[in-house]
């Protein structure tokens, strides 16, 4: 009986569905300077919020003496008072990496203010955060084994107890108990043990009601998002979401533009992704929830929708949908539209690190040598050739940013939309660069172009390949990079993006991780 | 029937030894009323930091507070049980009960079954952290399993003193009877302390406040207060929970303090303390007043004007005192209306001024009260069937 009950408990608290929120990616990956030094940050984000977030640096500057960070909102009222910042420890063997924890107590948009300080002198520098809940965590079995076994000889002793207090308890000392005191006594242990069943399942109904609710209040989920096609017109609805609605006063509103659009809308055809389509719906000038675009020439298909947006505290939403797209015939991609098109995802697509390029130019991902393994950052670089073979010289920036790129599992389960600068938003980083007085993106992007990063840098948990180089907004050289970490073992597709005079590029590769 | 054994002469001296032991306070009971104390105050002071500084570890002091508390009672407790059941000096053995074999006070199996239920809710509450989040939540599952977990502690310090008490007289009887009324206090402090997200001054115009007032509040100042026999029981352990609140309102905020994680949406420079406290006294002595002029009848009899009484009382004093507390006039370092925790949001501070309405129509308050009033009969009535029991018990 008590056994069905506490297995009716834990049945009640099944590990909530995955998140959709970014896409199953919730780590930041994030490269900046604060100051003369040059750091690279991955902050792992816990699932439950509140929860601890892990937080590991390193410096490619030599110099760094300590580390000191932060957490606060990017902006409203828990941006005004910061906490005391806590320091981060460095590692034994490498005094230019730095390890730590960070409280983060309710969802919402936050940033990281990292303050580094050695023999270059101070520097800081805004690491935006996005935390929210994703999931809830089911009961271990031996946890609850033991708390069934505690919950048995619990109830066994207050019977037992009850039952000496009725038998021997108003006895005067030295008085034994007669038939009448042991009568009464079991009298008492029934009735012990009959409320404190009835009190169990009271208090079963209760945990269900006070999970349900926090599972329910909790957890992210993102805005639904309404597609309806007419013609060549894509319309979008963004739905009210009761996540948000919650958090209205912490900025989690209004949209802002994400380098110049308000909405940045991926097409990828399924389940081959051999067609990728990057547009810009326009806002309804009376609606801001509604979206529209003037499709291009769209390949017919079932697609798979990824709609990025970014709300006035700098929180990223990442809402998916699934369509079927007839055959269009709209026009040429305008703006700063863009589409790719690769050959099927397959298991054995992986390993070739050469995508061409119109013109005869290619794309190189300079990959290090060794297995993918997910969970550790990663830089990603890619090299643009022209057609006789030499690196570039006339990469232009594509929405103000060196290149972009998008992640994506071959089962969907994982899109990430990625800058030179990491996995955050560039609004959020100019939001909370500006709160936090500390370089803004143009400014940041201006710095020199980082030394590459030594190889004991690689051995470091959590941190492998080499440091970027060249700054996020320009390219400096035919190179772009990426700081990122796969968040799981699978086969991903990358799309490479960046931009070659006035026309935008997209390399495509795949990845197995392990 | 009982059964009478015949003493011997060495049984006759071993009476006597226990007759002189009784006229003085039990060890155990000192014991137990530190070990309570401490408990009680690890509690206020876990609350107060987690509105103030609200960074949480096993080590924080208010936590080290309650573990010392629950490490002395348990100590207390095992050397008791182990004692008498081993002991050879037959007195203890006749002055005990015997659980799976064990002999001891009835008092220390009740402590060491608190403190196991306090053991248990360890694991269970950081797995809730893990799951749902760290704390933020004074009433959630786990933490309702550590304060059932120190309810059994206190009951059991509780249960010797009255144990004590029933087989003492003399000075040594008065010592007990405050002894018993202070522990009774603290109990009431701890369920206060359990209720404190209902007892916003904001939620006093509500039933939602008036039904949780009466669940276990009448209970543990029947309870007690007729079980130590002082006339004024009640009145005197709602004294305790009084003085006990308001010592926490004024001395704390002395001590400055910060929180140490964000978001902080509300600034705040000292520790918090838990508020004004509720206006028990009042009802407390009329319940007091109330059995003095009952004590002949029938005991539902007594529990309906007892619960009754209360509740009124209780509406009569706290309604217009919850006009007071939402007004400026208690925003100070008296009445601690404007003590928010770091973590109150802006957009929330009208709660400081201004009611909630708790009942949207006349109904829910007609049915709201209406479930107060047989909650406070019924609360009454468990209360005098505990003081009953505990007139009587006497290991």
């Amino acid at each position: 009986m008590k056994k069905a009950l506490l297995i009716a408990l834990f049945a009640s608290l099944e590990l909530a569905p995955a998140c959709l929120a970014h896409v199953g990616s919730p780590d930041v990956y994030f490269q900046g300077n604060a100051g003369p030094y040059h750091l690279v940050a991955t902050i792992h984000t816990p699932p439950m919020i509140p929860g601890v977030a892990q937080i590991e640096i390193r410096s490619d500057t030599p110099g760094l003496r300590d580390v000191m960070v932060t957490p606060l909102y990017i902006n409203g009222d828990g941006s005004k008072y910061p906490p005391p910042p806590d320091k981060l420890q460095p590692a034994a063997d490498d005094g230019q990496f730095f390890s730590g924890s960070i409280w983060l107590m309710d969802s919402g948009s936050w940033q990281v203010r990292a303050q580094a300080d050695g023999a270059l002198g101070a520097g800081t520098v805004a690491i935006p955060v996005p935390a929210f809940a994703r999931s809830s965590l089911p009961m271990p079995k031996s946890l609850g084994a033991a708390l069934l076994g505690l919950l048995v000889l619990l109830v066994a002793a207050l019977v037992a107890i009850f039952g000496a207090a009725r038998r021997e308890g108003t006895l005067e000392a030295g008085e034994q108990p007669g038939p009448e005191q042991k009568r009464g006594a079991r009298k008492v242990m029934a009735a012990t043990l009959a409320i404190t069943i009835a009190a169990l399942a009271v208090g079963d109904l209760w945990w269900t009601d006070v999970a349900t609710a926090n599972t329910n209040r909790k957890i992210y989920r993102p805005p639904s998002l309404g597609i309806s096609l007419v013609g060549d017109e894509m319309s979008l609805h963004i739905a009210e979401s009761g996540w948000h609605a919650r958090r209205q006063d912490t900025g989690m509103g209004a949209l802002i533009a994400d380098h110049g659009h308000l909405m940045h809308l991926f097409l990828v055809r399924a389940p081959d992704m051999d067609r990728l389509y990057h547009l810009h719906p326009q806002q309804d000038s009376t609606d801001p929830a509604s979206f529209v675009d003037a499709l291009p020439d769209i390949a017919v298909g079932h697609y798979r929708v990824f709609a990025d947006i970014v709300r006035s505290s700098g929180f990223p939403d990442t809402m998916v949908k699934e369509i079927d797209i007839p055959q269009t015939s709209g026009g040429p991609l305008a703006g700063d539209d863009s589409e790719a098109m690769a050959a099927p995802l397959t298991d054995r697509s992986a390993g070739k690190l050469v995508a061409p390029l119109s013109g005869g130019a290619h794309m190189i991902w300079e990959r290090d040598p060794g297995p993918i393994r997910s969970s550790r950052l990663l830089w990603f670089r890619f090299r643009v050739d022209d057609a006789s073979g030499k690196p570039v010289t006339d990469l232009e920036p594509y929405m103000g940013m060196a290149g972009h790129a998008e992640f994506i599992a071959s089962d969907f389960s994982v899109f990430a939309h990625i800058h030179p600068e990491g996995s955050i938003s560039m609004a959020a980083l100019a939001l909370a660069g500006a709160s936090s007085g500390s370089a803004p993106l143009e400014e940041s992007a201006q710095t020199p172009a980082a030394p590459e990063m030594n190889m004991s840098a690689m051995a470091m948990p959590g941190m492998a390949g080499e440091m970027a180089t060249g700054s996020s907004t320009t390219p400096a050289s035919a190179e772009v990079s990426f700081p990122y970490g796969f968040p799981k073992a699978g086969v991903y597709r990358i799309f490479v993006q960046v931009k070659r005079k006035g026309k935008v590029e997209t390399g495509v590769f795949d990845a197995n991780v392990d | 029937m009982a059964q009478s054994i015949p003493l011997d002469i060495t049984s006759r001296a071993e009476s006597a030894g226990i007759a002189s032991r009784a006229a003085a306070v039990p060890w155990q009971v000192w014991s137990g009323a530190t070990a309570v104390t401490s408990i009680t105050f690890g509690l206020y002071w876990d609350i107060s930091w987690h509105m103030t500084i609200g960074r949480d570890t096993f080590w924080t002091p208010a936590h080290l507070a309650i573990q010392f508390g629950g490490l002395l009672a348990a100590v207390t407790c095992i050397y008791l049980i182990f004692s008498t059941t081993f002991a050879t000096d037959p007195a203890l053995r006749d002055a005990s009960v015997r659980v799976w074999g064990f002999r001891g006070p009835l008092g220390a199996f009740f402590t060491a079954w608190g403190g196991v239920l306090m053991l248990t809710s360890v694991p269970f509450d950081n797995w809730w952290h893990a799951s749902f989040g760290l704390d933020v939540q004074i009433l959630s599952p786990p933490h309702f399993v550590l304060g059932t977990g120190i309810n059994g502690v206190v009951l059991g310090a509780t249960l010797m003193v009255v144990s004590a008490m029933n087989g003492a007289d003399g000075i040594a009887k008065e010592k007990l009877v405050r002894l018993l009324l202070y522990l009774a206090g603290l109990q009431l402090v701890i369920h206060m302390m359990l209720l404190y997200e209902y007892s916003d001054a904001s939620m006093m115009h509500s039933a939602l406040f008036y039904r949780v007032m009466t669940i276990g509040v009448p209970l543990i100042l029947i309870a007690f207060g007729r079980a130590s026999g002082h006339r004024w029981g009640s009145t005197i352990i709602a004294a305790v929970y009084t003085a006990w609140m308001c010592a926490g309102l004024w001395i704390f905020p002395l001590f400055p303090a910060s929180p140490k994680l964000g978001p902080v949406l509300t600034n705040v420079t000292f520790m918090l303390p838990l508020g004004f406290p509720i206006l028990l006294v009042a009802p407390a002595a009329l319940l007091d007043f109330a059995f003095q002029r009952t004590s002949g009848r029938g005991r539902w009899f007594q529990a309906a004007i007892a619960g009754t009484i209360f509740l009124a009382g209780l509406i009569s004093v706290h309604w217009p005192f919850a006009d007071f507390l939402i007004s400026p006039l208690a925003r100070n370092r008296i009445f601690g209306q404007n003590d928010l925790p770091y973590f109150f949001p802006p957009s929330r501070y009208y709660l400081i001024c201004e009611f909630r309405r708790l009942d949207p129509t006349r109904f829910a308050r007609l049915s709201g009260f209406s479930i107060a009033w047989m909650s406070a009969i019924v609360s009454s009535r468990i209360g005098i069937v505990i003081a009953d029991a505990l007139k009587r018990l006497r290991r």
